[in-house]
């Protein structure tokens, strides 16, 4: 058993000083029940503080702790194995409570230092809040080891919210990747958005939360090189893609791929009155662009696929829109279409169904989703449909967030995916679509090539 | 921006290289970036003593979890093969009921099963029988038709080695074993033929095994199962020494001053009394798993990260380690066998006191060796293998001591001795990798202490990792042979080990020595080290 830490002084010491002690032992021994302690909160304080609060954190226990504590392998102290910075922004703290829990789940597998942001520039008060709480978890593979790590919580007023990034930077841990996780709609035409983009090493947003989706998608298109782009509502897409691109393992089916000639892709929208699936138990949360989803999954196989787009057929109307694109051998009809389903949060995938011509007939490719579920189907080659079923359980969002956070800092595959949705979306949006264009543009070529 | 590239083009299909080395070429343009992107082409996998233990606690387990995972294609299909008389039904039952109770993934998901069962067929017949194999074609012919499986066969021999070499004959009458070109049925599909280990009991027995294997088969066709390997160990190795700059320069002889590589059991023989009795644990541990971590310790950088150069490189480390001579053995392997103690407060049996078990058993149940690498970056390190059941901790680790420091530079302030660096790659039961090195106390004076440096992939990493049988069938699916042990290298292992099978046989070759349960072998395993002034790690 661990000696006790704070030794004869303990009666005399504070309070503070005395759960700084426990909180220590606990990250040391792992032998705390403990999950998230709130460890130090003040109230206008500067950023040098927090620091030195942070490395105090950390220390070596001062007194009674003995040298005996930190050479045994077994009950080792705890290696701080911190893989990456986690900055959120978020407008409230009722959003910043939301993340929290979020984080809760995620850092066992991420261990981090989050820094969450709640910036208020129109607020008055003290300039600079913070909260700093650490959170040990036992680890899957052995119950008496905890991973710990820490969040701080600033809550920045005033003029000081504009340059967030000063506050922020010198509470990062050097040399490891920082991630920024803007939840909700960012303010892509504001300064700080920048500043804070500026740090990231990958910026994770949810496309379906943007209020103006083609804006959002043109501006994450043309966002700075070093920074790569993370969105949940891709992460969503995961499940599709690899359902979709095992249609096309067999060598026997793969030949209809350049026969594509028809892609129809259903969203799912709660029914009027309805509100939908809830997402992540959050009443305030709205899904604000229900059609991101569908809109990235048609890019991602037309870029793929080299497809271009050729004209419009029918405008965005109702949340839906037709395009006319042209692909290797066949021009391709794409079809986006909402479709009412209380069961499934609103811009969830429900189907999508390809069409191909092949030798002996029309093929094609059919994914139907019910719930949880998915049929999956393959008509091809004259052959009476392959059916099958599988699971399609959605992930919450603490796990997109961390497939997110363990993928490559760069996703040339998302970029492309995203630079053709933004090219559809835009087509089907503007009332003189290019069609009268009678050379079509390469979709890649389009935004910022 | 980046130039936007109109990236893959080749949407016509590609024939599949049938080179069994798992580089296949990225066909399916949909396939890039995602995260699957090992798919293995439809196929039929044919369990061969489909009634016995293994489907059910790891074959069904692990094929419904990688069916769960999206990592089988739709047309998969499983057709059991045994003696007993059974319908399809019965089969997909014990299957089902099998992932139920083992699985990690539990309960079976009602739909999902609905959809996978529709593939899983059982075939009755004789493992001798010409015919049952030729009902077997017949059967397969009608599954690649009907689920389009084409022509791509995986044989799963889950059954004793000693019928190996009779189902392969078979197999090869029945028209079953030829593939890709050679093929005479029209099809140009592959055909792989899973074994399990034991791969023969000595030298003899495997050479003869592999030969006759060989005469079916060719050898990429066959894929030697440690199921050791399919650990995210052999990866880790790897990408440890060759994914960082730091560790490969100091991976040598000028610095590393030995090696000590421990497989370690808490547990007695567990009613496998039996087997165990006649095979020991030089057999059935070092012989595989003990040797295979040595190799993959210890080889240079293979040309590309693909099996034929990484078991290429894994052959070189082993022909370099020279056996033993008879005079040899006692002087540089301990053998040892456990009698009555206590393992993690528990009171466990002598060895001999297990059911099963020859009460004057002369075979080893610990095993400690000192083998030496004959190469120029290893010469004159020794390797300290160690291994055994009854032992204190359940742990597995490759630990590399470091030379010390050539001058003792802080003599006079009272640490005449600096212990040496380690470095500790621990494997089971968390993966992570651990430093020590000297620090000095604070304080005035000069005192210093070893500190360790750890790294746990848990820390890091906390996913559910794949058990080791979805791995390796997923392996053999998509025809990546590198977690799966070579002929040539099955034979090169047993050559090593032979004078001492020879020796401690004809009760040779130094005592059987005794050790309590619960204690890290006899004294005699320690003296064998500290002749050298080492010791072994306490762990």
């Amino acid at each position: 058993m661990a000696p006790a830490v704070a030794g004869a002084g303990m009666a005399k010491s504070t309070k503070a000083e005395r759960e700084l002690a426990v909180h220590r032992r606990l990250m040391r021994f792992g032998d705390a029940e403990t999950l998230a302690t709130p460890m130090w909160e003040q109230r206008g304080t500067s950023v040098g503080e927090i620091e030195a609060e942070l490395g105090r954190l950390w220390g070596v226990p001062e007194a009674g702790g003995g040298p005996e504590a930190l050479v045994t392998e077994k009950g080792l102290p705890h290696a701080r194995t911190s893989v990456l910075n986690l900055i959120v922004t978020v407008v409230d703290s009722a959003a910043a409570d939301r993340v929290v829990q979020t984080m809760m789940s995620l850092g066992i597998r991420h261990p981090s230092r989050a820094i969450v942001l709640v910036a208020d520039h129109e607020a008055g008060g003290n300039a600079l809040d913070a909260r700093i709480s650490t959170h040990c978890h036992a680890t899957p593979l052995s119950a008496d080891e905890r991973i710990c790590y820490e969040e701080v919580v600033l809550t920045v007023r005033g003029e000081a919210a504009e340059h967030l990034a000063g506050v922020v930077a010198p509470l990062l841990i050097h040399d490891l990747p920082t991630f920024v996780w803007w939840p909700g709609d960012p303010p892509f035409a504001h300064l700080v958005f920048d500043q804070l983009v500026e740090l990231a090493d990958r910026l994770i947003v949810d496309t379906s939360d943007f209020a103006d989706l083609l804006a959002g998608l043109r501006r994450l298109a043309t966002l700075r090189h070093r920074s790569g782009v993370g969105d949940l509502a891709w992460e969503r897409l995961s499940i599709w893609q690899e359902r979709i691109a095992q249609f096309f393992d067999a060598p026997r089916f793969r030949r209809y791929l350049p026969n594509l000639n028809r892609m129809i892709i259903r969203y799912a929208v709660p029914s009027k009155g309805h509100r939908g699936r809830q997402v992540a138990e959050d009443p305030v949360h709205k899904v604000a662009s229900p059609m991101a989803q569908a809109a990235l999954l048609s890019g991602w196989l037309a870029a793929r696929l080299n497809w271009r787009r050729y004209r419009t057929l029918d405008p965005l109307a109702d949340g839906g829109f037709r395009l006319r694109l042209e692909g290797a051998y066949e021009m391709v009809e794409l079809r986006i279409e909402p479709e009412v389903d209380d069961r499934l949060a609103p811009g969830e995938l429900t189907s999508v169904h390809l069409r191909a011509y092949g030798e002996t007939g029309a093929a094609e490719f059919i994914i139907d989703r019910a719930g949880d579920e998915a049929t999956v189907a393959t008509n091809a080659d004259g052959m009476t449909a392959l059916l099958r079923q599988v699971s399609m359980e959605p992930p919450d969002e603490a796990e997109l967030l961390s497939q997110q956070l363990t993928a490559n800092l760069r996703d040339p595959v998302y970029e492309s995916a995203l630079r053709a949705a933004a090219i559809f979306l835009g087509s089907a949006r503007s009332a003189e679509a290019p069609t009268s264009e009678a050379q079509p543009v390469h979709v890649a070529q389009e935004l910022g090539g | 921006m980046p130039p936007a590239t109109p990236t893959i083009t080749p949407v016509v299909p590609e024939p599949v290289s049938s080179e069994g080395d798992g580089a296949r070429h990225l066909a399916n343009p949909l396939r890039e970036g995602l995260r699957l992107e090992r798919i293995p082409e439809p196929c039929t996998m044919v369990i061969c003593g489909a009634t016995g233990d293994l489907t059910g606690r790891k074959l069904g387990p692990a094929l419904y979890n990688l069916m769960l995972g999206g990592f089988l294609p739709p047309e998969f299909t499983v057709v059991g093969f045994a003696r007993r008389p059974m319908s399809d039904e019965a089969f997909r039952e014990i299957l089902r009921q099998g992932i139920d109770q083992f699985s990690r993934n539990k309960p079976v998901k009602r739909s999902v099963w609905d959809s996978f069962s529709k593939g899983i067929e059982y075939h009755a017949g004789e493992f001798h029988e010409p015919a049952a194999y030729v009902e077997l074609a017949k059967k397969l012919d009608r599954i690649d038709r009907d689920r389009g499986t084409a022509g791509n066969r995986l044989f799963y021999l889950a059954v004793p080695p000693v019928l190996y070499p009779e189902i392969v004959k078979q197999l090869e009458a029945a028209g079953l074993a030829a593939t890709g070109e050679e093929r005479s049925d029209g099809k140009r599909g592959w055909v792989r033929v899973i074994v399990e280990k034991p791969f023969g009991s000595d030298i003899t027995s495997a050479r003869k095994l592999n030969r006759e294997l060989g005469l079916a088969l060719k050898e990429d066709q066959i894929y030697r199962i440690d199921h050791y390997l399919g650990k995210e160990t052999v990866q880790n190795l790897a990408v440890f020494r060759f994914g960082n700059g730091l560790f490969e320069p100091i991976w040598n002889r000028r610095y590393i001053d030995s090696v000590q590589i421990t497989v370690a059991e808490t547990v007695g023989v567990e009613g496998r009394g039996e087997f165990y009795d006649q095979t020991g644990a030089l057999r059935d541990i070092v012989q595989n798993h003990a040797l295979q971590l040595m190799a993959m310790f210890a080889l240079e950088p293979p040309v590309e990260f693909k099996a034929s150069d990484l078991r290429d490189e894994k052959l070189k480390v082993l022909r370099a380690v020279k056996p033993m001579s008879a005079s040899d053995v006692a002087d540089n392997a301990i053998r040892g066998q456990y009698v009555s103690g206590w393992v993690e407060g528990a009171k466990m049996h002598a060895y001999r006191d297990e059911p099963e078990v020859n009460p004057e058993s002369q075979t080893e149940t610990f095993v400690a060796l000192k083998l030496a690498i004959d190469s120029w970056r290893w010469a004159g390190v020794p390797f300290f293998l160690r291994t055994g059941k009854a032992l204190p901790t359940r742990v597995t680790e490759i630990a590399v001591q470091f030379r010390r420091a050539p001058l003792a530079l802080f003599a006079r302030a009272g640490t005449p001795q600096i212990d040496p660096n380690i470095l500790a790659i621990r494997i089971q039961p968390d993966e992570g990798i651990l430093l020590r090195f000297g620090a000095k106390v604070p304080g005035q004076g000069l005192q210093i202490r070893s500190v360790n440096m750890d790294f746990r992939y848990g820390s890091s990493f906390a996913v559910d990792s794949p058990d080791a049988y979805e791995t390796l069938l997923l392996d053999a699916m998509i025809g990546d042979a590198s977690l799966f042990t070579r002929g040539d290298e099955v034979e090169r292992a047993w050559e090593i080990l032979d004078p001492l099978l020879r020796a401690w046989g004809q009760d040779r070759g130094g005592p059987l020595h005794f050790y309590g349960a619960g204690t890290w072998g006899p004294p005699a395993a320690d003296e064998l080290l500290e002749r050298d002034g080492r010791e072994w790690r306490r762990l």
